[in-house]
């Protein structure tokens, strides 16, 4: 089971006054669910563990530039979603970021938890998670592993809000029809 | 049945040590630079033990690296200015080398004009500048008497 602390109980303001012990707990926080969303965009643990790493050390770096302690979570998933896209840029691989999706959706299904997958599915979940693009994966891990809400992602992707939207009703749309051509 | 959080981060739990350890790494190395950093550069440069190496480092730690495109630019900058500046300069020295020196002809035009216009002018006046050298202030009596006279 895994124990994950509270937003409002993170010690952003300590981490802002130097404190080590804070960053210690905030990195504990967040160091899976960041290696998670990175390894699943990237696909390389070498490479995942080195942004995670840079992604810590900016985040100490930059922490001033926090303006809300609570989206915390969300600026942190910010630096690593743009180290991501550096990496990206230096191996000219831009052109997958640029991919477009149609915006017209509208239904967009709140809770990540509304997709419930059973143990027997968990691998071929994976599978189809990879098999989507790019775009749409990013904002879909950032909905699976964290919950952030719309204008989070779109925060952290630098992308608008009605992108997002329709990136995840696309994503969860192909996802679900997948797993059922599957059962 | 689980949710894909829990699929993923369970899926991802054997990075964990791995993690803990960048996470050890660069609080060590980040917290450590940063005590280092709120010491004065003058306390640094008289501790023998910090040494040049640690200075240097510090500085492009803290100043140069976090910049480095600002720095960049101002150094393009400058080396624009200065390629400019220099081009400028060979200009002007190669102008002056191209003129040619003044002729005897221009030279004693250029005496006479001085001898007319000294004439013209006249001698200067050391007299008054004499006068105002010696002029001492008396004490208003003294001036008062001699109006008097």
């Amino acid at each position: 089971m895994l124990v994950v602390a509270e937003r409002e109980q993170l010690p952003v303001p300590q981490a802002k006054a130097g404190e080590p012990e804070a960053w210690d707990t905030l990195f504990r926080r967040y160091q899976l669910p960041l290696y998670v969303y990175v390894f699943e965009l990237a696909h390389d643990e070498q490479t995942s563990l080195d942004l995670v790493q840079e992604t810590f050390i900016a985040a100490v770096r930059h922490i001033g530039s926090l303006r809300d302690d609570d989206k915390f979570g969300s600026w942190l998933f910010g630096i690593a979603h743009q180290k991501c896209i550096q990496r990206w840029r230096k191996q000219r691989r831009e052109e997958v970021l640029l991919d477009e999706i149609p915006e017209s959706a509208d239904e967009f299904e709140g809770s990540p938890d509304d997709l419930l997958i059973r143990q027997e599915q968990e691998a071929e979940f994976m599978e189809l998670l990879n098999q989507l693009p790019l775009p749409q994966r990013s904002v879909l891990l950032l909905h699976f592993v964290e919950d952030f809400s719309l204008e989070e992602i779109a925060g952290i992707t630098g992308i608008p809000i009605g992108t997002v939207k329709s990136r995840l009703h696309y994503a969860k749309k192909s996802l679900r029809k997948l797993l059922e051509e599957k059962k | 049945m689980k949710t894909p959080r829990e699929i993923l981060l369970k899926r991802h739990q054997a990075a964990a040590p791995k993690l803990d350890a960048i996470r050890h790494d660069v609080l060590n190395a980040e917290f450590k630079v940063g005590q280092a950093s709120r010491l004065s550069l003058i306390s640094l440069f008289f501790q023998m033990e910090t040494g040049w190496k640690s200075v240097l480092r510090l500085l492009w730690q803290e100043l140069i690296w976090p910049c480095r495109r600002t720095w960049t630019a101002l150094a393009a900058v400058w080396m624009a200015l200065f390629i400019f500046n220099v081009s400028q300069r060979d200009k002007v020295e190669l102008a002056a080398r191209k003129l040619p020196p003044p002729s005897p002809e221009a030279i004693l035009a250029w005496r006479q004009q001085e001898k007319l216009l000294a004439e013209l002018i006249g001698p200067s006046a050391p007299g008054d500048v004499e006068r105002r050298k010696i002029f001492f202030p008396k004490p208003r009596t003294e001036i008062a008497e001699a109006m008097a006279v």
